[in-house]
């Protein structure tokens, strides 16, 4: 172990890693921008889905676009290499401050991504072929130790094998599910959407997936194998890409992946860029020195690993079937897994015999009922929005009842809560949701 | 260095093309089968769209016309064969809307159709303003309320108390011109934009059986939208939810029936409007009265089925379909009449028909993987 922490790299690997992570950051702001997604997900709902214990962190109105202006900016500085700590904590504070907003945008690889900057935060991305290095000999390095490139491959390598582990149940080997009802509806594609009406075609894909997350990043850590590893991350993701709407992900995970090769690799392609852009590559008399990270870097990693590899099993400790009450699902790598679609119609009752339909249109966003409607903290959330709500607009204690109804990967759909729970008297909390009515069916597996 | 790159790039492009080369040889040597036609939504929006849709608004267009022509002879001439006349077609072309009310996707909704021709209920107070008013403003959503055939209903059937009444408003009345020249102005307005919409699909067609995508803005994903909101507002709420206080503390409104002034068809337009629902659903050829490709078709192509009885989904609610039917052919003709004494009928046809809608909104939606959002989705 004391071999290893002193085992040197040379440092463009991770060099590689700041620019093109920082760039594809600042091309999915860009993006989400440009789509006009910061006003429709961010400004224009009436409200907004806080995650349990963050609830002070709300969208910041006009402001918002502000936050992403700077959260851009950041990206672009960690990509340049230009005033490196302070941009890497301002990425990793912006951009998990827009992912905390509201619940109903969560994906799995905005979370990737906030973790993966809190760890940029702590590693010395900078101190090769970056503005900070050219500017400041005295942090210019050559080489940095092995474990902070290794960080960012174990990080990686936790979000492949966690999200293939997630696969290894009866839905996903035995059913094909879900991508049995989403792969025939691309069955108009060009080329490849005939397959998509075999019934064999989804049962491969499920497999092949599965097998490709549990065994991608040992196939990448061996050099006998990684150039067909890559290629298999190249053809995986851009065929994700092409099927199904998961946005910047698969780009990323195609850029994030080169970490694994050589050194002299990211050499190569450093030596390429800086011809490009006609800037010198390494600065002088720094070409052989070794970067030494602050000493309470690498207990702080063994902690945030040790997290990271512990909290996705959280979910064992909750009764219940996992897909079904999503207690312990998100933070968990659990991708593309789930085909789950609802509908929840709430009744508020006022003691003063007031009484009312809600049509959920009047406060959310289509996104945002989508996710609640099968999301029972969000159901419950919402619940209490509207007791508050109605509360405010003459309900005397209102009481929140809920006719919903919940489908599952293909099975007929039925009530997630019973229509005689009052959600307005219900808490959120890391306990079991009691009121949550059971699955009445197994999924097998992890 | 160079060449070390140069052999890599050279395996990466021979793996590439053998993967493209499997993906595509799949595709070539397989002849499609009854399942993959079954799978094939371009063959079921041809269908929906050459045997259903286009000749369903033709025979509207009929219908309408011959309410048109008998609206001006009665409009020429007011006496009591020309109103009952009128009165005769109205109904008529009333029940043959209703058959096409459910296509609110598209051309219909572009021109918002429904919207002027069938909210209910009708705004007297608005009639009557325009009347006295003849360049009062159709195009807005306050005058929805004010033309289309619930207008009509109030014009041809809810001024007086008696037919005698009602004729004196077109004769002897002092502003029976105008009111003459409204209700021609309210049956020319439906021919136009009916009109638009025929022509419209003209065009259109080709547009819609061409969009085979399930993502928004598809033909599916807009229909599916369309056929589902039509079930689950404009017939459930509108037709019975509303009227019977079901949707809002049981307070009664039997006001709000549909064809509220005439009374006796309410039953009748809500069975049509929802027999349209179950055959656009299975989809049945409006010529040939047999079944086509449809959403019933695609479903059980899928495979959509409740894994816990082995029953397909479109047989279960093609059932479903069956029950809300059983319930309104229990009611009487008059839904006003109905909701005064025998309330507790029309919400049992609201509380089956929730059930119609919940399938149709989730266990359907769902099967069909119709998407409902445009943004990032890693699937929950």
């Amino acid at each position: 172990m004391q071999q290893y922490l002193k085992q040197k790299i040379p440092a463009a690997p991770l060099a590689v890693f700041r620019i093109g992570f920082g760039l594809m950051l600042l091309g999915s702001i860009i993006r989400f921008w440009a789509k006009g997604w910061i006003f429709d997900l961010y400004i224009k709902p009436r409200y907004f889905f806080p995650f349990y214990g963050f609830e002070f962190v709300k969208p910041l109105g006009n402001a918002t676009y502000l936050l992403f202006f700077v959260c851009a900016l950041c990206a672009l500085l960690v990509a340049l290499g230009w005033f490196y700590r302070v941009a890497a904590v301002g990425l990793f504070l912006s951009f998990t401050y827009i992912e905390l907003m509201d619940k109903s945008t969560y994906l799995n690889h905005y979370y990737f991504i906030s973790l993966v900057c809190l760890l940029m935060v702590f590693l010395p991305a900078h101190v090769y072929f970056s503005i900070d290095a050219y500017r400041n000999r005295r942090i210019a390095a050559a080489y940095i130790p092995q474990w902070c490139v290794d960080a960012i491959k174990l990080m990686i390598g936790i979000l492949y094998v966690y999200a293939g582990l997630a696969k290894l149940n009866s839905d996903w080997l035995l059913h094909a599910q879900p991508l049995r009802i989403w792969l025939p509806a691309r069955n108009d594609m060009p080329i490849i959407g005939p397959l998509f009406n075999k019934d064999w075609v989804p049962y491969a894909f499920s497999w092949f997936g599965c097998l490709y997350d549990l065994t991608i990043p040992f196939l990448l850590l061996r050099s006998g194998t990684r150039w067909l590893a890559y290629v298999a991350v190249i053809v995986f993701h851009v065929l994700t890409a092409l099927l199904f709407p998961i946005g910047m992900f698969p780009h990323i995970m195609i850029v994030a992946a080169l970490i694994f090769f050589s050194p002299d690799f990211h050499k190569g392609i450093i030596r390429q860029l800086s011809r490009w852009f006609r800037v010198p590559e390494t600065t002088g008399t720094a070409n052989s020195r070794t970067y030494v990270p602050r000493s309470y870097i690498l207990p702080v990693f063994l902690v945030f690993f040790s997290f990271q590899i512990l909290f996705p099993f959280r979910y064992l400790l909750y009764p219940g079937e996992l897909f079904w009450t999503e207690q312990g699902y998100r933070f968990s790598w659990r991708v593309m897994l789930m085909e789950k679609a609802g509908y929840a119609q709430f009744t508020v009752i006022g003691k003063n015999d007031k009484r009312m339909v809600v049509n959920n249109n009047d406060f959310l966003s289509t996104l945002q009922e989508k996710m609640m409607s099968t999301q029972p903290d969000m159901l419950l959330q919402y619940a209490h929005f509207l007791r508050d709500y109605y509360a405010q607009h003459g309900f005397e204690s209102p009481q929140v009842y809920v006719d919903s109804y919940v489908t599952l990967n293909g099975r007929m759909g039925k009530p997630l809560v019973s229509p005689e729970t009052d959600l307005a008297k219900k808490e959120d909390s890391f306990q079991h949701k009691s009121w949550i009515l059971p699955f009445n069916d197994t999924i097998k597996g992890f | 260095m160079k060449s070390f790159f140069e052999k890599k790039y050279i395996l990466l492009l021979i793996l590439t093309g053998l993967l493209w080369a499997c993906g595509g040889g799949g595709e070539t040597t397989d002849p499609p089968t009854p399942v993959d036609e079954g799978k094939d939504r371009k063959l079921i929006l041809t269908h929906l769209a050459d045997n259903i849709i286009i000749p369903a608004y033709g025979n509207f267009k009929a219908k309408l016309t011959l309410m048109v022509s008998n609206g001006d002879a009665f409009m020429a001439k007011p006496d009591m064969t020309t109103l009952t006349a009128f009165r005769a077609s109205w109904v008529e072309a009333y029940t043959e809307w209703e058959k096409v009310e459910l296509f609110d996707f598209g051309p219909a909704e572009r021109q918002t159709l429904r919207s002027f021709f069938n909210i209910y209920p009708a705004s007297e107070k608005g009639i009557n303003d325009n009347i006295a008013d003849p360049t009062a403003n159709l195009e807005v959503p306050a005058s929805f309320a004010q033309q289309g055939f619930p207008a009509l209903d109030y014009l041809l059937n809810g001024l007086g108390t008696t037919d005698t009444a009602i004729l004196a408003f077109y004769t002897t009345a002092p502003d029976a011109a105008k009111r003459i020249a409204y209700v021609k102005r309210l049956t020319s307005r439906m021919n136009t934009l009916l009109d638009k919409v025929i022509t419209e699909w003209t065009t259109y067609r080709e547009t819609y059986i061409s969009k085979t995508g399930l993502d928004i803005g598809s033909s599916f994903s807009l229909m599916v939208n369309g056929f589902v909101l039509h079930y689950e507002r404009f017939i459930r709420s509108g037709k019975f939810g509303i009227p019977s206080g079901a949707m809002l503390n049981g307070v009664i409104s039997p006001e709000k029936v549909e064809a509220f002034y005439k009374k006796d068809i309410s039953r009748t337009l809500a069975q049509t409007a929802h027999q349209a629902v179950i055959d656009f659903f299975n989809g049945k050829n409006i010529k040939t009265g047999a079944d086509g490709p449809s959403f019933k078709t695609y479903l059980t192509a899928l495979g959509a089925k409740d894994s816990a009885t082995g029953q397909s989904l479109a047989e279960i609610i093609n059932n479903q379909f069956a029950a809300s039917k059983g319930k309104m052919e229990g009611l009487k003709p008059n839904l006003y009449e109905e909701v005064k004494t025998n309330n507790p009928a029309m919400v049992a046809v609201y509380t089956e028909m929730q059930k119609a809608v919940r399938m149709l909104k989730v266990d359907m939606t769902s099967a069909m993987s119709i998407t409902i959002t445009y943004t990032d989705n890693d699937g929950d």
